[in-house]
């Protein structure tokens, strides 16, 4: 794991000594820490070894030594006299842990001292829960619910009371491709969850810095970095049943292989993993043939190289995707008609960084992704036995993505005071396939400044600006943003923000075109984007009631103002064609309140939010009011029983019931609003991690224990009669898993 | 007869080429006399371009373009006129008698309230639609009266629905005798052209298309059974009037409720279809005046989780007009995974005269 930002101590005095000076990194409790950095005067870093121990070659003779390590207070210490070896302890940092992010920041820096209020998701919330994809871990999250798209086989996103088209998903700052483009409505579960480091979320607009689409925030997944080790090798088998459906190893069932390894040589670092998920699907309350929960085979596969030099580091990532989703259609005398989705995808990313001087610093992504979904339609027939490739018009068909982005940011510190971050952001897109027109692609670029000033010490302010052009949509000219920290004391943070930001149109909203017999559907090339102003703010507080009892509080509020969203309406020159415009407006408000305790071996979470949703009706119907609010509650609880190496840990949330209106009209032809409303719901996961020799691990859990299936919704009475119910989940499931770890 | 069929696919398919051989087959209908069959209904197509008419009696379907024609005129007593609901058409009644006096006004008005247009936003559409259970009880042209000074014009919209569209027209209809006259011309036209026509009793409807006169869609009252088609009927819809939506459905059946035919729903459940015999039917209720008895309820639409599909736990009795009773179960919604080209297989259980 990367570590904590290095300042310059003083200058070298120089040193005569001969003999070697080992040191040890260990916590208060005695154990080492592994991979502690280690700065010397001279700012050169060294790393500890996984038993915490590091060597000096010369006796650092009067400077300092600065020990820091994720989850531990920095330690600046004095190497004792006349001594050649020594133990250095590092207290437990005040917080829980100590997280580091890297969103929105030129480099990692502890969540502390970031500007931004970022979640972080990390690796132990990962390897204990033993989640299947992103879904299941951020499905407990307070603000963000998922709408299962049962069709597809695919599922939205919802941040803070905003569509999945307003956040931006980024793997290590790289925006993602998906089905519709760019960015928009990226699929979370087409990442392989155990190239996972950690997943971070930032609330409110970050379209300064990543440009479209960061409108409702950002969902930055951190993957893992090459290991310090020379070796290593890790490999995992999981079962797990779909509610009560369950065959061993193949079928029904959900059954997680995985291996990776990564190679160290020298300034060389070298991985590779492959990982396959096969979901058999669940039938609910479907019969026959068909599902309700669409079977689904995945296979993930990564290769990497890196180079870390003295300034300079580079390395290079591939990911490719294969997805297979299978709908098996209604079992019927004569025909039955079946489809798989195939989806593959290549991802390339290059990530540099150059420390030009030690002013200034250079930081570039490329990536290049080419994402295609196929649809295959199959024939069965019944009286035949026969299957073959339906010829219908339409039936073979492939919607084809490709992104390119560059990304480039310096950081120039002027002085410890200030320093300015420039960049460049280059977005090149083109989709093709059935029923989109044929279209340019869509071009942007983008310049953008921020200026980090700290006029002391507990006072940072961030002020940006971004300037983009857009070669299909009117992007916003010009977008600024402002963020702030005020340290008021020890314990206390507070961040006030206003920003802007936008989302684009999807080259589907831009030319997606659908007409048969009862369809008359296209897109608009003259759409614009929704542009958002937003202000948040939060006051982080965290204390040490006493030795080992920690209690942390987070209060967080935000306001979004969008306008010119994009909603479909009727074409004013034919009301026959249901096409989009840049129409509604739309406005989120709302409150979070998160507190942490930790106690000795213990760690607990209790988190509400009351988020509130614009309703578009109350602008024609007085009885209709403005905002929709709906609460959610979450909670966990970790607990390590050390002398067994097993950790518990539960996840619990209450989804809140989701109110709304829609129209209706009397029989005399007179509209009105009527209330309506999604239910809510309970969520619970609990399960175990339990640690052998030799690197071996053992997952247990259950899933969904309050076995939801779905939720009802009064909202509907449309031809396609979304109404009635949606799926959440497919009901109580164990899983087991094992686990190996390799080193040397 | 129906395992000499089955066999005979078998035969065919043998292999991919044979198979493609066989559908390429220019009459795919293996007609059994009287006694069974299997219909792969020439429906033309995912975008439906046909409407099909076909005899249970000969296993003979006809396949018309659904575009073809615009007005049907009852040959009955009484005098109607039925706008082209396979086209998804509407009309809207003027005030004025005289044809040439129509023209910008009622346009421009019935552009701005989007009336003439099939669409969910159009929430007063089941107005301006015939009646799609029963047209002739409730067609949105009047009946023509013998005054001719009570028989206003009408704005018609053609329809747009899967078919090109094409510019609305206006069309008075009066009297003549034991006929009609009909005056017509493009809605913003200042002249208007006139066509007689006679009623043929061996129809149930005369057809006319503005472009081509006189045309030939339906076959004979008594020569056919039951029509599939793409076609206009309603759907539930809280904002629309009356809560009822005048809606464009694809895989609609009719049965020819104008020429005699009658049928009835049968729940697998209640009686296996293998099981039905003659005399099952004597406890049955016959519908004969709701053409949509059938209409949609064989198959299911489908939707954003699930895919259409034929409805497998119901068959369905017809009675021709000569008493022959059928039972009738539909089979599949597609030919090669192909829409708009459905097929049934039959038997009959009792035959009439």
């Amino acid at each position: 794991m990367l570590v904590l930002a290095l300042i310059g101590l003083g200058t070298s005095l120089g040193s005569f000594a001969q003999t070697v000076f080992k040191g040890k990194v260990v916590s208060d409790k005695g154990e080492a820490i592994p991979h502690a950095t280690v700065w010397l005067a001279d700012a050169k870093g060294k790393v500890a070894d996984e038993q915490g121990r590091f060597e000096l070659s010369e006796h650092p003779n009067g400077s300092k030594l600065k020990i820091s390590a994720v989850g531990f207070e920095t330690l600046l210490a004095d190497w004792p006299a006349g001594k050649i070896e020594e133990t250095f302890v590092l207290p437990q940092s005040t917080a829980d842990l100590e997280t580091v992010v890297v969103t929105g920041n030129f480099q990692p820096e502890s969540a502390k001292n970031s500007v931004y209020q970022v979640r972080s998701i990390d690796q132990t919330v990962i390897l204990n829960r033993a989640p299947q994809n992103i879904q299941q871990v951020l499905n407990t999250e307070l603000g963000i619910r998922f709408n299962q798209d049962n069709a597809t086989g695919g599922s939205n996103m919802e941040l803070l009371g905003m569509s999945g088209q307003n956040i931006k998903i980024l793997i290590d700052g790289v925006p993602m491709v998906g089905r519709q483009g760019t960015s928009n409505e990226i699929n979370v579960n087409q990442i392989d969850i155990n190239q996972i480091e950690r997943i971070e979320i930032v609330e409110g607009p970050m379209s300064v810095v990543y440009g479209a689409d960061a409108l409702a925030g950002v969902i930055n997944i951190i993957t893992k970095t090459g290991s310090w080790e020379k070796l290593s090798l890790q490999a995992k088998i999981q079962e797990e049943t779909v509610g009560s459906e369950y065959s061993p190893f193949s079928g029904e069932g959900t059954h997680m292989r995985t291996v990776s390894g990564t190679y160290g040589l020298g300034k060389w670092n070298f991985g590779a993993g492959f990982s396959q998920n096969n979901f058999g699907g669940w039938q609910g309350e479907e019969t026959g043939r068909e599902k309700e929960w669409l079977p689904k085979d995945q296979n993930f596969f990564n290769l990497k190289a890196g180079y870390t030099g003295q300034d300079f580091s580079l390395i290079y990532q591939t990911d490719y995707l294969n997805e297979d989703i299978y709908t098996a259609g209604p079992e019927t005398r004569l025909e039955m008609i079946d489809h798989n989705f195939i989806t593959n995808r290549w991802m390339h990313r290059l990530n540099g960084q150059w420390d030009l001087s030690s002013k200034f610093s250079l930081n570039g992504q490329g990536a290049f992704t080419d994402y295609k979904r196929d649809t295959e339609t199959w024939v069965i027939n019944v009286r035949t036995g026969e299957r073959y490739p339906s010829q219908a018009p339409g039936a073979q068909s492939r919607i084809e993505y490709t992104g390119f982005s560059w990304r480039m940011m310096g950081m120039w510190k002027i002085s410890p005071k200030l320093n300015l971050q420039p960049g460049l952001d280059i977005n090149l897109e083109e989709g093709s396939g059935e029923r989109i027109t044929e279209n340019e692609g869509i071009q942007d670029y983008a310049a953008f400044v921020s200026a980090e000033w700290r006029p002391i010490e507990s006072i940072q302010i961030k002020p940006g600006l971004r300037k983009a052009y857009n070669s299909a949509y009117e992007a916003p000219d010009l977008l600024p943003s402002l963020n702030t920290k005020f340290g008021l004391g020890e314990k206390l943070d507070l961040r006030l923000a206003y920003a802007q930001g936008f989302r684009a149109p999807s080259i589907r909203e831009l030319y997606f075109n659908f007409f048969d017999a009862s369809h008359s559907i296209t897109g608009n090339p003259d759409l614009k984007a929704e542009t958002s102003h937003s202000v948040n703010g939060s006051l982080d507080w965290k204390s040490e009631i006493r030795s080992g009892w920690k209690v942390g509080a987070v209060l967080g509020a935000f306001y979004n103002d969008v306008d010119n969203k994009i909603a479909y309406g009727q074409d004013p020159d034919d009301i026959q064609v249901t096409t989009l415009f840049n129409i509604e407006n739309y406005k989120t408000a709302g409150f979070t309140l998160n507190h942490t305790q930790s106690y000795k071996n213990w760690n607990g979470n209790l988190g509400v939010s009351y988020i509130g949703r614009y309703n578009q009706l109350s602008e024609e119907a007085q009885e209709v009011e403005e905002m929709s609010w709906t609460p959610e509650l979450n909670a966990n609880l970790t607990y390590l029983v050390q002398p067994w190496k097993t950790t518990f840990v539960l996840y619990y949330k209450l989804t809140g019931s989701l109110p709304g209106y829609q129209t209706i009209t009397d029989s005399e032809g007179n509209p009105s609003a009527q209330e309506v409303q999604i239910d809510g719901y309970q969520w619970m996961d609990l399960s175990l991690r339990k640690e052998f020799k030799h690197g071996i691990s053992v997952n247990a859990g259950v899933r969904n224990l309050f076995d939801v299936k779905q939720v009802s919704s009064t909202a509907g009475g449309e031809t396609h009669g979304g109404g009635s119910s949606r799926p959440v989940g497919y009901g109580r499931s164990y899983f087991l898993g094992i686990q190996y770890q390799f080193n040397q | 007869m129906k395992q000499l069929r089955i066999l005979s696919m078998a035969a065919c398919a043998v292999g991919f080429g044979l198979l493609a051989s066989c559908s390429d087959d220019p009459d795919p209908v293996v007609v059994p006399p009287n006694e069974s069959g299997f219909v792969e209904v020439d429906g033309g197509g995912a975008t439906y371009p046909n409407s099909v008419f076909v005899s249970l009696r000969s296993g003979k379907q006809t396949a018309v373009a659904r575009g073809n024609w615009d007005l049907a005129f009852s040959t009955g007593s009484d005098f109607k006129v039925l706008i082209n609901g396979t086209t998804g058409a509407m009309a809207s009644a003027t005030s004025k008698t005289d044809i040439n006096a129509v023209g910008a006004a009622e346009i421009a008005a019935a552009e701005a309230s989007g009336e003439l247009i099939m669409s969910f936003t159009n929430l007063q559409g089941i107005l301006h639609v015939d009646d799609a259970a029963n047209p002739l009880s409730k067609p949105v042209v009047a009946a023509v009266s013998a005054t001719d000074a009570t028989n206003v014009v009408y704005l018609l919209s053609r329809g747009a629905s899967g078919v090109e569209a094409k510019p609305w027209k206006k069309i008075r209809v009066i009297r003549k005798g034991e006929g009609y006259t009909l005056q017509h011309a493009n809605a913003d036209a200042t002249t208007f052209s006139s066509l007689d026509i006679t009623k043929d009793k061996d129809d149930s409807f005369v057809y006319v298309s503005f472009e081509s006169g006189i045309v030939d869609v339906e076959p004979a009252k008594t020569e056919w059974d039951i029509q599939w088609t793409a076609g206009t009927a309603s759907t539930p819809y809280p904002d629309a009037v009356n809560g009822t939506l005048a809606y464009f459905y694809q895989d609609l059946v009719y049965h020819n409720i104008y020429g005699g035919v009658s049928t009835v729903q049968v729940m697998e459940a209640d009686i296996a279809y293998e099981d039905f015999m003659a005399e099952d039917a004597a406890g049955l209720t016959f519908d004969s005046s709701n053409r949509l008895a059938i209409g949609s309820s064989w198959r299911l639409g489908g939707g954003p989780t699930s895919q259409p599909a034929v409805k497998e736990d119901r068959y369905y009795i017809v009675k021709d007009s000569d008493a022959n009773v059928y039972k009738v179960r539909f089979l599949s919604l597609t030919k090669d995974g192909e829409r708009g080209k459905p097929s049934f297989e039959y038997e009959l259980v009792d035959a009439g005269k």
